[in-house]
């Protein structure tokens, strides 16, 4: 009997001191742990009876980033941001923020707006403000920074039915900022805003980026989001068609990894510059437009060479414009040169 | 769940036609039941022949203590169809304006919401059954002769909390179910003064007992008529049973919208 327990006890000790030796061993290992995502979505999908808004949806955001969600009208990014802040249930799928299942309190971190600013008619901008801090669980003392931030400071006492549009969608932005979040979301925050309102966003945003905070942007404007993103998540009908920095994304073509130029081109006859570019080689594209010619080329093609192939073949330009393929231009190729529904 | 009526408070407290219906009640509800009180024992002073003199012992002078409690309960039931409105309302005009959406989105989960809306209803009905109380006391005081037996039937104001209680759970319901203001309030109506009544009414008229389980009339046989002589009560099962009833009809409702609630989208 004694014996057993002596038994017992020394395996007890060696298996401790394996199990100490195992945790020193792996912790003086240079293992790399990927930083954690801000939110990740795994196969999102969401079904209105047979419409199916969203199709098995997969990407992770990168904290401290811009990231855009990019898509045509219709296309399922306010459905994704109403799943992924609990407005909407998913018929599949999960996602996390921070690495954790969805949670309440992570929400009252989190600055969002979402569609259309949803707000108490009767109520004052400033009093609807502080219902805000209070289901957030913020102090009030913030309400006049966010106020003086989207510049509503002198009609923070009337009603909110007596905004107007721009307005409501200030009030919306401020918000988003109360308690100094560390992430925000947005769903078209330009909306309804004249451009010196657009401009102030934008600066707006850029700022709260530099301060260190993630924020998650859609929008079908892609200006604002070449303009601001660093990441993008292009979505058509649902499906996720590219993700990726903006960078990446300009700067891929199709199947080739190769950085591409548009080029716009003019001359007296435009049907034979069109027939004779046709007939260039290296070029991805030749397109008629109202302006006149516009072809897609390799970077490794020059206007130089395009110039002198037209004037040797008997056509002079009249017009040669060399633009950095914008956002635009990889947009529609992805999503094809048509709006949804 | 008190920080949450202090949220739902701020909503309110500036909403003028919270003001109108619920001081609507809290005026109404006194003037009518000293009206009447007043109007009825001054008739009642003037007996004079034998028919009126059997006819008062018959009624038992709902007035004065200790029946004026079952009287007070009863009349406030009558004027709670207000409240009830006003809360199918409250939580109606969230639905439509969205903002259930943006409490979400700023920090509440379904259930907090739910629970905020319920601390409302506690509001409700603790301050009407309140009102009911002092109503009783004031007009009891004031026609009573004895000072004996006051409180002996003062369980009256806890069968008025309970209908309370029932009542606006059902509006709840309904609210929540139909989501659209104009809708919800014409099918509670219906509910309350047509179906409930007939379908009772029904069951009564065939000699059964079940009209008295119907979900309202649950409470309303609690608090049945004050006029009406002890005779022509119906009525053969005891008092709690039928508090049972009204406590299942009331988990009843709160399973079904609390499931529904946690489940839906929130749209409009």
């Amino acid at each position: 009997m004694l014996s057993i327990f002596l038994c017992g006890s020394i395996c007890i000790q060696l298996f401790k001191k394996t199990e100490a030796l195992l945790k020193f061993l792996l912790s003086s290992l240079p293992i790399y742990i990927p930083l954690m995502a801000i939110l990740s979505i795994n196969n999102l999908t969401k079904n209105y009876r047979s419409i199916r808004a969203l199709d098995n949806v997969s990407f992770a955001v990168p904290p401290k980033t811009v990231f855009g969600i990019l898509g045509p009208n219709g296309s399922g990014k306010t459905t994704l941001l109403g799943i992924v802040m609990d407005i909407l249930k998913p018929t599949n799928g999960s996602f996390k923020w921070a690495g954790e299942q969805s949670s309440d309190e992570l929400r009252k971190q989190i600055g969002t707006l979402l569609e259309t600013p949803n707000f108490y008619h009767y109520l004052s901008g400033e009093d609807n403000l502080k219902i805000a801090a209070r289901i957030k669980g913020k102090g009030l003392d913030d309400i006049p920074k966010v106020l003086k931030t989207v510049n509503l400071y002198d009609r923070r006492k009337s009603k909110f039915n007596s905004y107007s549009l721009g307005m409501k969608q200030r009030l919306a932005i401020a918000s988003t900022l109360l308690g100094d979040p560390g992430i925000l979301v947005f769903d078209e925050p330009t909306n309804g805003l004249d451009p010196a309102g657009i401009a102030e966003i934008r600066e707006l945003i850029k700022d709260l980026n530099r301060q260190g905070k993630t924020i998650i942007m859609a929008s079908h404007i892609l200006d604002e989001v070449e303009k601001v993103c660093t990441h993008v998540a292009i979505i058509q009908k649902g499906v996720l068609k590219t993700v990726g920095s903006v960078h990446e994304i300009m700067h891929t073509s199709g199947t080739q990894n190769v950085a591409s130029l548009l080029i716009e081109l003019s001359a007296a006859d435009n049907d034979l510059l069109k027939n004779i570019l046709q007939g260039m080689s290296g070029l991805e594209s030749v397109a008629e437009t109202d302006n006149g010619i516009e072809i897609i080329c390799p970077e490794n093609i020059t206007p130089e060479q395009v110039n002198s192939y037209c004037f040797e073949k008997g056509v002079v330009l009249n017009k040669l414009n060399v633009k950095r393929k914008s956002l635009e231009t990889r947009f529609l190729e992805i999503t094809g040169k048509q709006s949804d529904r | 769940m008190f920080n949450l009526f202090k949220i739902e408070w701020l909503k309110i407290k500036t909403y003028r036609t919270f003001w109108i219906l619920f001081g609507g009640f809290l005026i109404s509800f006194p003037i009518g039941f000293s009206l009447l009180a007043y109007k009825y024992m001054e008739s009642m002073q003037n007996t004079k022949t034998i028919e009126e003199n059997l006819l008062k012992a018959l009624l038992d002078a709902p007035f004065v203590f200790p029946k004026v409690w079952h009287a007070s309960g009863w009349m406030g039931g009558m004027f709670f169809i207000l409240i009830a409105m006003l809360f199918i309302l409250l939580i109606t005009n969230e639905v439509q304006y969205r903002t259930h959406r943006q409490n979400i989105i700023d920090g509440w989960s379904r259930m907090d919401f739910l629970k905020a809306k319920f601390s409302v209803l506690i509001f409700f009905v603790v301050v009407s059954t309140l009102v009911v109380f002092i109503m009783g006391l004031i007009v009891g005081s004031i026609y009573s002769t004895s000072t004996t037996n006051i409180f002996a039937g003062v369980y009256y104001v806890g069968y008025f909390a309970l209908m309370a209680t029932l009542y606006l759970m059902l509006a709840f319901l309904i609210a929540i179910l139909i989501k659209r203001t104009g809708l919800a309030i014409i099918i509670y109506f219906a509910i309350v003064c047509i179906v409930d009544n007939v379908i009772g009414g029904i069951f009564t008229i065939r000699e059964s007992q079940l009209g008295y389980y119907m979900p309202l009339e649950v409470v309303d046989s609690l608090l049945p008529f004050p006029f009406k002589p002890k005779i022509l009560e119906k009525r053969t099962m005891a008092d709690y049973t039928l508090v049972i009833g009204a406590f299942a009809y009331m988990a009843v409702y709160a399973y079904i919208f609390i499931n529904y609630f946690r489940k839906t989208d929130l749209k409009t």
